[in-house]
């Protein structure tokens, strides 16, 4: 079942060139999904979709299974379900304090302190962040400041968290901390839509995959149909994961007898290695 | 980066955590004191008071509070001489003999005054800048019913300054890497690049974080989610006697002069 989708949708910006061109993107519920794509691709465009910030010019967007119809109301219950953190944690938390921050959005869904008390003391529990209630933003770290932001989306309870680059900036710990909360999180059955152009990590978790370029939706399946068309990766400019890279080198360049599909991930590869090795 | 700037000290102070109501009421209590004071005695107690309390109790590192205090200090001692030479009539004191200025007895005794009365309220101001972070500030003035937007728009400023304040410096490091400094006409038009270069930044990132405040149900205010502690009656009662200890001196020390 689809949780988020969009029917052709185009949008253009006020000078007229066209952002997105006839997309459809599709999210099954419980699922993670990764849209990987350049720079200036769209990505963060096609996002700002999903919970009705921008309102595309043709199609229409559904959020659990109902489509978005941009009076008030709606905005809010689809906002509420909706939840997107934002590439740079800064343009996200205002709030003096990383509490304050926290309990905004539940704060607007008119729930009782109490309520709203509960829930920011577990979502910032649930990023690692409690004792920091009094902290300003300021005085944070760059991985701190990302978990507060997502904090902040997950004491409003959404169904679906939409993460852009949720990785960007961060030391190579404090980006396997974000994805390890994000694999937790998904295994409790919260849809996750991220977007990237880290290819390397894609495979490891997501189970559906869409590439953007120029507006356009290029590919989509799962990352192992995904990465079998080499040329289109490369076209948009991105590449394959160092480990499949080093797999194609290995035949092409060495003839060693690993044929596509190439393993994506060390764990595959390490299972294609062993099997050749043993005969050996 | 802002390891030494006030707002740090504020965050980090040993006074802290001592229930703001309290904090908020001495300093401001102690500052009417020493404005009602007609002697320089009381005032001048109290900025002593203050100054201890600012550095052995919240553990302020005394060179940064002294720098914190020049410039009220030069301030205030401009002042002082200024009413020393300009205000009061009588026999003179003393006489520089240029522009027939004089320093009369009373021009001196209010001149004293007034500096004294500058440095007792500024440290009252600087004991609670030092020891109460921006943000808890906030619950104050919603308590005292300021209007809401003031206080959103201060919230909203204070955390922004901070943004910008990295951008500016980074924007600087960047020009100055490249000789942007390097001559006076240089220095002018590199200042004035980064200005409108941080202007429209400003634009972008408001513009930004209006976005991501709307994708949290944002519907034009802010709901405040804060804490309202209660001053403990072991606190209040020794604000009372402290404030009385502090009049009692007051009238004692009624129309002392030190001249």
């Amino acid at each position: 079942m689809n949780i988020i989708e969009t029917n052709n949708i185009t949008y253009r910006y006020p000078d007229g060139t066209e952002a997105l061109k006839t997309v459809n993107f599709e999210a099954e519920e419980g699922k993670i999904v990764a849209l990987l794509g350049p720079n200036g691709a769209g990505k963060s465009t096609l996002f700002l979709h999903f919970n009705g910030i921008l309102r595309p010019y043709s199609g229409n967007v559904l959020v659990d299974r109902e489509e978005i119809k941009y009076n008030k109301k709606d905005l809010m219950r689809v906002r509420q379900k909706v939840g997107i953190v934002f590439q740079n944690p800064d343009d996200q938390l205002f709030a003096p304090t990383v509490l304050e921050d926290v309990a905004f959005g539940p704060m607007n869904l008119g729930l009782s302190k109490e309520e709203v008390e509960m829930r920011v003391k577990e979502a910032l529990e649930r990023v690692g962040m409690e004792g920091f209630e009094k902290k300003p933003p300021h005085h944070l770290s760059g991985g701190q400041k990302k978990r507060v932001a997502i904090a902040g989306i997950l004491a409003m309870k959404p169904k679906i968290m939409v993460l852009d680059e949720p990785t960007s900036g961060l030391d190579p710990k404090g980006a396997s901390q974000i994805l390890k909360l994000l694999y937790n999180l998904n295994k409790e059955g919260m849809t996750i839509i991220i977007s990237t152009h880290d290819v390397d990590l894609v495979p490891l978790y997501a189970y559906k995959v869409y590439i953007i370029s120029e507006g356009e939706i290029i590919k989509e399946g799962n990352p192992q149909e995904v990465f079998e068309d080499v040329k289109t990766i490369r076209d948009a400019n991105l590449r394959l994961p160092r480990i499949a890279h080093l797999m194609e080198i290995l035949q092409k360049e060495d003839e060693l007898p690993f044929d596509r599909p190439y393993p994506l991930t060390i764990g595959e590869a390490r299972r294609k290695l062993k099997d050749h090795f043993k005969d050996v | 980066m802002f390891e030494n700037t006030l707002d740090s000290y504020a965050h980090s102070n040993n006074l802290k955590n001592v229930n703001i109501n309290f904090k908020v009421l001495f300093a401001f209590l102690t500052m009417l004191v020493s404005l009602i004071s007609t002697s320089p005695v009381i005032p001048l107690l109290i900025t002593f008071l203050m100054s201890f309390l600012i550095i052995f109790k919240a553990k302020i590192p005394w060179k940064f509070y002294l720098k914190f205090l020049t410039i009220p200090f030069f301030f205030g001692f401009l002042t002082f001489i200024f009413m020393a030479f300009f205000f009061g009539t009588g026999a003179p004191l003393f006489e520089p003999g240029i522009f027939n200025l004089a320093v009369t007895e009373d021009g001196f005794n209010l001149g004293f005054l007034v500096f004294s009365r500058i440095m007792g309220g500024f440290s009252c101001l600087a004991f609670l800048a030092l020891t109460t972070p921006m943000n808890e500030m906030f619950s104050i003035f919603e308590n005292l019913k300021m209007p809401k937007i003031v206080i959103e728009i201060a919230m909203l400023m204070y955390r922004y300054i901070f943004l910008f304040l990295e951008e500016a410096e980074n924007m600087y490091y960047s020009q100055k890497t490249r000789m942007g400094y390097g001559s006076i006409k240089n220095t002018f038009k590199s200042l004035g690049l980064l200005a409108s270069n941080l202007f429209i930044r400003t634009w972008l990132k408001g513009e930004q974080s209006y976005i991501a405040m709307e994708s949290r149900c944002y519907d034009g205010s802010i709901k405040s989610f804060k804490a309202h502690e209660k001053i403990s009656v072991k606190n209040i009662t020794i604000l009372l006697f402290f404030e009385s200890f502090l009049l009692l001196g007051i009238y004692l020390t009624w129309g002392f002069k030190i001249i």
